[in-house]
């Protein structure tokens, strides 16, 4: 069974369509790459996957793990083991990154009918997963991400995902602001989480990052369609050729 | 004037001039006429209600008298004393209050109990005191005054604690007047959990020594209509003025709360800090007020106040006040009128954490800065537990 399956989905914002039909399957283990120009629909279609409610859903059917996700809500899809690696994470004042965490944990494991993580427990599986993505102490004991740099962020989103363990990791743009050293502890983290059972869907800009995650996939995403599907030599491509051939053809 | 003649005047003046309107600008948002148009009593009975002694020290008032069987406050070391304010005599009390306020002047007229708490010079008080304020009779009115005095460098915690019976109407009237003399340090919390159909108003008035520190933190959950004066009087140089609160409102709530910090000498700080939270229909006013005089050079004042509101229906007006006649001075005010984050709501919900909890995770967020500037442990507990209590209640 696929893990993602989005069939024909139409989806717009403040009445505005921006989703004109996108067909796309992840099977457990791939990864997939979205690339595509600014404003092409690539968060939008995160968010409407992700269970924002701000997006509308206008038309067609997208099932995770066979279940319709128009019957789940944003964090019942977090539950069902969706992840979404924001591409401007969101700052909370007030709310310490330990505390978030163990809160989120504790939401997913009682899905899963595991047993709550007292903080003992939960001190361990912030060691284990500081293995498969370093991230600074300090950043976890301060609000969630407050102040925090551009990268940090993002490091927090990929810590979180491992933390979190999803059976699909949609990742929106999370290279962007790394710096050198930061891609690759966190493409290292992303790597480190692949498996025969996980899927991602990761979007971006960049070439560069599909080096160090090697995608199965590479989807072309312009106004809001899939224009084009390769293997990974299509990133290349692109970064050679750019969007020209389906922008002008729009006439954007 | 003795407090005798003291008292006399005042009666005096509560029967000539009454409560005051929604013409007057203090009054302006705050209509009292609720208050003003009622019968009260001065019914007597043991109160049922219970609490929670924070720590060793408890002294509990019934239905507005001293109940030394439900009190604990015997053992106390050298120094320290503790008792009814009917009892224990100081030439301070009643110099401090404001006598120009109606319900100042109604309490010092009335008054018919309260708490005299004295600790000499040099002498720290680790245990916190608990007063507590347990109100169970209908159409009662209570005025309590307290009197506070730290020493040249003494140091006491006062948490006043107002309880009332779930539906009951009465009026809770407190005067209390604290004296912080050099170096002194009172640490000062009012937790007002009073009926939702009572009227709660506190005069809270300190006066600072040079050097020397008052703390305030005033948790607001409870009374239909209340208001909390407080001010600060800087009169030694180097002085700290601590004023922080938190109100919690639903229904049709009103609650005021005014400030009045005076920075009347050179090299003093005020920190204001108040959160409120509202649903339904609550009401919110907040005024703060700093007074900078001529002389108060290098004075650092700084209010922020925030609000939370999670009804269309609820309404805060917040309005700072700054009178600055120094110039070399720092202070600054902010405040904040704001609805629930709903991008933190979808981040936390993309976490797996359902929109209930995210709710009251956000909400309680909102209010720990207020709970994270809390010294006295016991303090901290209680109220963070009825912080979670009451977002608990309100959580859709
Ligand atoms: N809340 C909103 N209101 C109006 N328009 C919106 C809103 N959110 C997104 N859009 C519009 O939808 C279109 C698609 O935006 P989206 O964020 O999905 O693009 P993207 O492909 O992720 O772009 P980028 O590469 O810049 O991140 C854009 O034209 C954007 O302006
Ligand atoms: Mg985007």
């Amino acid at each position: 069974m696929a893990l993602l399956e989005i069939k024909d989905l139409h989806a717009s914002v403040a009445d505005k369509p921006i989703l004109k039909g996108i067909n796309l399957t992840i099977k457990p283990g791939e990864v997939h790459a979205i690339m595509g120009p600014n404003g092409s629909g690539k968060s939008t279609l995160s968010n409407v996957l992700a269970g924002n409610e701000a997006y509308t859903k206008t038309g067609g059917q997208v099932l995770f793990d066979g279940i319709d996700i128009d019957d789940l809500a944003a964090h019942e899809r977090a539950r069902a083991g969706m992840f979404l690696a924001f591409q401007y994470p969101v700052e909370i004042a007030g709310i310490s990154n330990m505390y978030f965490l163990k809160a989120a944990v504790n939401a997913v494991r009682e899905y899963q009918g595991k047993d709550q993580l007292d903080a003992m427990d939960f001190l361990d599986l912030i060691e284990e997963k500081k293995k498969v993505v370093k991230i600074r102490d300090d950043l976890l004991e301060r609000a969630v991400n407050s102040g925090f740099s551009g990268g940090e962020k993002k490091r927090n989103e990929i810590f979180q995902m491992a933390m979190l363990e999803p059976k699909l990791g949609i990742l929106d743009e999370t290279d962007s602001g790394l710096d050198i050293d930061a891609l690759r502890i966190v493409s290292d983290g992303v790597n480190a989480l692949r498996s025969p059972d996980r899927g991602f869907l990761v979007i971006t800009h960049y070439q560069r990052l599909l080096d160090y995650i090697v995608p199965d996939h590479v989807h072309v995403l312009v106004h809001g369609q899939i224009v084009k599907s390769g293997g990974k030599e299509l990133a290349l491509e692109l970064e050679n050729e750019g969007y020209n051939t389906w922008v002008d053809e729009k006439g954007a | 004037m003795d407090l005798k003649d003291l008292r006399k005047k005042a009666e005096v003046d509560f029967k000539t001039n009454g409560f005051p309107t929604t013409k007057e600008e203090l009054w302006r948002f705050t209509d009292v006429s609720r208050v003003a148009g009622a019968e009260f009593s001065n019914d007597w009975k043991i109160s049922d209600l219970e609490f929670q002694p924070l720590d060793k020290i408890t002294v509990v008032f019934e239905n507005g008298k001293l109940s030394r069987e439900k009190s604990n406050f015997e053992d106390l070391p050298t120094g320290v004393c503790i008792g009814s304010v009917l009892d224990l005599v100081d030439p301070r009390i009643g110099t401090l209050a404001d006598a120009q306020s109606a319900f100042v002047a109604a309490n010092t007229a009335y008054f018919g109990d309260g708490a005299f708490i004295e600790v000499t010079e040099g002498v720290e008080m680790d245990t916190p005191i608990h007063l507590v304020y347990l109100a169970d009779v209908d159409g009662a009115a209570f005025h309590m005054r307290n009197f506070i005095s730290a020493g040249k460098g003494a140091a006491v915690t006062v948490i006043e604690e107002y309880i009332g019976l779930a539906g009951a109407t009465y009026w809770t009237n407190v005067v209390t007047e604290a004296f912080v003399a050099d170096g002194g340090l009172v640490d000062h919390y009012k937790v007002q959990r009073e009926s939702e159909s009572a009227y709660h108003f506190q005069t809270l008035e300190a006066n600072l020594g040079t050097g020397s520190v008052f703390s305030n933190h005033a948790v607001t959950l409870g009374g239909a209509l209340g208001r909390n004066d407080i001010r600060g009087k800087l009169i030694g140089e180097e002085g700290e003025a601590i004023c922080n609160g938190l109100y919690l409102l639903k229904d049709k709530q009103l609650f005021d709360t005014h400030i009045f910090m005076d920075h009347a000498v050179p090299k003093c700080n005020s920190h204001e800090l108040y959160k409120g939270i509202l649903d339904d229909k609550a009401r919110a006013v907040f005024c703060g007020r700093i007074l900078v005089q001529k002389d108060a050079q290098e004075t650092d004042a700084i209010q922020s106040n925030g609000n939370l509101l999670l009804s269309r229906g609820a309404k805060v007006n917040t309005l700072p006040q700054l009178e600055i006649y120094a110039d070399d001075v720092k202070c600054t005010h902010g405040a904040t009128i704001g609805e629930m984050d709903d991008v933190a709501l979808y981040y936390l919900q993309t976490r797996g954490i359902d929109p209930v909890q995210g709710h009251a995770m956000l909400t309680f967020a909102f209010a720990n800065e207020v709970l994270d500037e809390v010294k006295c442990k016991p303090a901290k507990r209680y109220i963070e537990e009825l912080v979670h209590d009451w977002l608990h209640k309100v959580a859709k």
